[in-house]
């Protein structure tokens, strides 16, 4: 589905990822783990197109996506939750959810894809009216997450998800994604702590200074003892 | 200009340009329609339409210019735009020539009213009507219309908007039309009350300036107290003492610099 092939990125003269590659099959669920700085949310905003990597391919069911505006890489089925969740703070939650629909149209029709959002996070029916600086940072994660499926998107990427939140909101927003993944649709997810990684992971790269320096299963990586140097992080 | 600035993150100087062109063709459009022998009861519609017909170079300049300044420092857009301000204002010079333009009488066509004790040219009271409208109008756009939550969620977050599949290039150019227009539409409304003068277009913008300084960048209850506070200034100050007009004006806006950095109504998110 996605195939990130040796990819180069420069942010001004910074060298930020060297000859990264990874892939992402249709339903699977893959994660980008390393620590802060070690290049994750720079592999996923090259993948949405904010960054053009100055080497490599980007390629989502075989067609190269590098260089392409943002925009169309999202029309092409892309969705995304930024690590900030990205709320419009000006909008309300249900018009957060719905631009997804008024932008891509086509595919599946506007009400199955409103209920397949709401369906994902329920508690999200509740805040409708409200606006983004009324939610708790759980409710903006979730109501990002469910924003991008709306998109109807083949794949989401989702760039730690957990990062910030109470221990006690995290298995509902993990539970939403479980969904999501039953749904048909792939997920790629960056995490910066091996603990939070979701036991129904196909596959995990483990990112640091740029590089890849781990791809197996997770209870490979559990074995591994560099990688738990890098991630172990504490629970 | 609240909107554009909002949604763009850019500083157009050139609306005040946008200000007097449209003035200038408003003067031109109400001319031949006279010329034509149209009844002047009516000379509101040809000058209207022509403020709006004349909007369309805001899709020339945006095009032609702007895209290519959007990712860069603020001073580059100030440039440009302040480039584009001088530029207009020389074509507006050849073309019209330089002596003051109005729209001889026609200010008058409507008559006079008593209001409040005082007499006030119908007319006054047309373009204050057609002001409301046009703020209401795009008060609808902006909170009632697919295409206006789109543009309140590029402002808030481009970057986001434009992973939701929102075309940024196209929203912009939109704006930038729109805000075009009224800034020809709103030069040729006034046209009729004063006369058309090549520096119109600087004036006005030390005027907004001030307007957005003390209201707050972005906000569009800011811009509406901050024009009031600005108008009203002025007319106090015309009336106790000319000479200070000008001056009282820097001088809040001064005020405002140190006291309230954001402006009245300025959100932290600008």
């Amino acid at each position: 589905m996605l195939t990130v092939h040796e990819i180069d990125v420069f942010i001004q003269a910074s060298h930020i990822l060297r000859r990264v590659s990874l892939e992402v099959g249709a339903r699977e669920v893959v994660c980008l783990v390393g620590r802060n700085g070690a290049g994750k949310s720079t592999t996923l905003r090259t993948i949405m197109g904010y960054l053009r990597p100055r080497s490599g391919r980007v390629e989502l069911r075989g067609q190269p996506i590098q260089g392409r505006r943002t925009h169309e890489i999202a029309a092409l089925g892309l969705g995304w939750a930024p690590e900030d969740s990205g709320i419009f703070t000006d909008l309300t939650v249900a018009e957060n959810i719905e631009i997804a629909t008024w932008t891509r149209r086509g595919g599946r029709p506007a009400a199955e894809r409103l209920d397949l959002a709401y369906g994902v996070f329920p508690v999200l029916r509740r805040y409708m009216t409200r606006k983004g600086p009324e939610m708790s940072g759980g409710e903006r994660k979730m109501l990002s997450i469910a924003r991008a499926l709306a998109l109807d998107p083949e794949m989401l990427l989702l760039d730690e998800p957990f990062e910030g939140l109470s221990p006690t909101i995290i298995p509902s927003v993990s539970d939403g994604i479980a969904q999501i993944t039953r749904l048909g649709h792939a997920v790629l997810l960056a995490e910066s702590n091996i603990h939070h990684v979701p036991e129904y992971t196909t596959r995990l790269y483990v990112i640091e200074r740029g590089e890849i320096v781990f791809a197996g299963t997770l209870d490979d990586a559990w074995r591994d003892a560099t990688v738990l140097r890098i991630i172990g992080g504490t629970r | 200009m609240q909107v554009v600035f909002g949604v763009q993150k850019i500083f157009n100087l050139a609306c005040g340009s946008f200000y007097a062109l449209g003035a200038y063709v408003g003067v031109s459009a109400v001319g031949w329609y006279a010329a034509a022998g149209g009844p002047p009861a009516l000379f509101i519609v040809p000058l209207a339409l022509a403020g709006l017909a004349v909007g369309a170079v805001g899709v020339v300049i945006e095009r032609g210019l702007l895209s290519f300044v959007y990712e860069r420092d603020e001073t580059f857009q100030l440039l440009l735009t302040f480039a584009v301000v001088l530029m207009m204002e020389d074509a507006i010079r050849l073309t019209w020539g330089t002596a003051p333009r109005s729209t001889a009488g026609l200010y008058l066509a409507y008559g006079q009213t008593q209001l409040l004790g005082a007499t006030v040219p119908v007319y006054n009271l047309v373009v204050i009507a057609a002001s409301l409208a046009i703020a209401l109008a795009i008060g609808w756009l902006l909170t009632r219309t697919t295409f206006g939550r789109i543009v309140r969620a590029t402002a808030d977050n481009r970057e986001m908007a434009a992973a939701l599949g929102v075309d940024l290039r196209r929203v912009y150019a939109k704006v930038f039309t729109l805000g075009t227009a009224l800034g020809t539409l709103g030069g040729a409304l006034v046209i009729p009350a004063t006369a058309a003068m090549s520096e119109m277009g600087i004036e006005l913008i030390v005027e907004a300036f001030a307007v957005v300084v003390i209201g707050g960048l972005g906000s569009m209850r800011g811009a509406f107290v901050g024009a009031l506070v600005v108008g009203i200034l002025r007319s106090f100050a015309i009336s106790i003492y000319p000479e200070l007009e000008m001056l009282l004006i820097y001088l809040i806006v001064i005020a405002v610099l140190v006291l309230r950095p954001r402006g009245l109504f300025g959100g932290a998110g600008v």
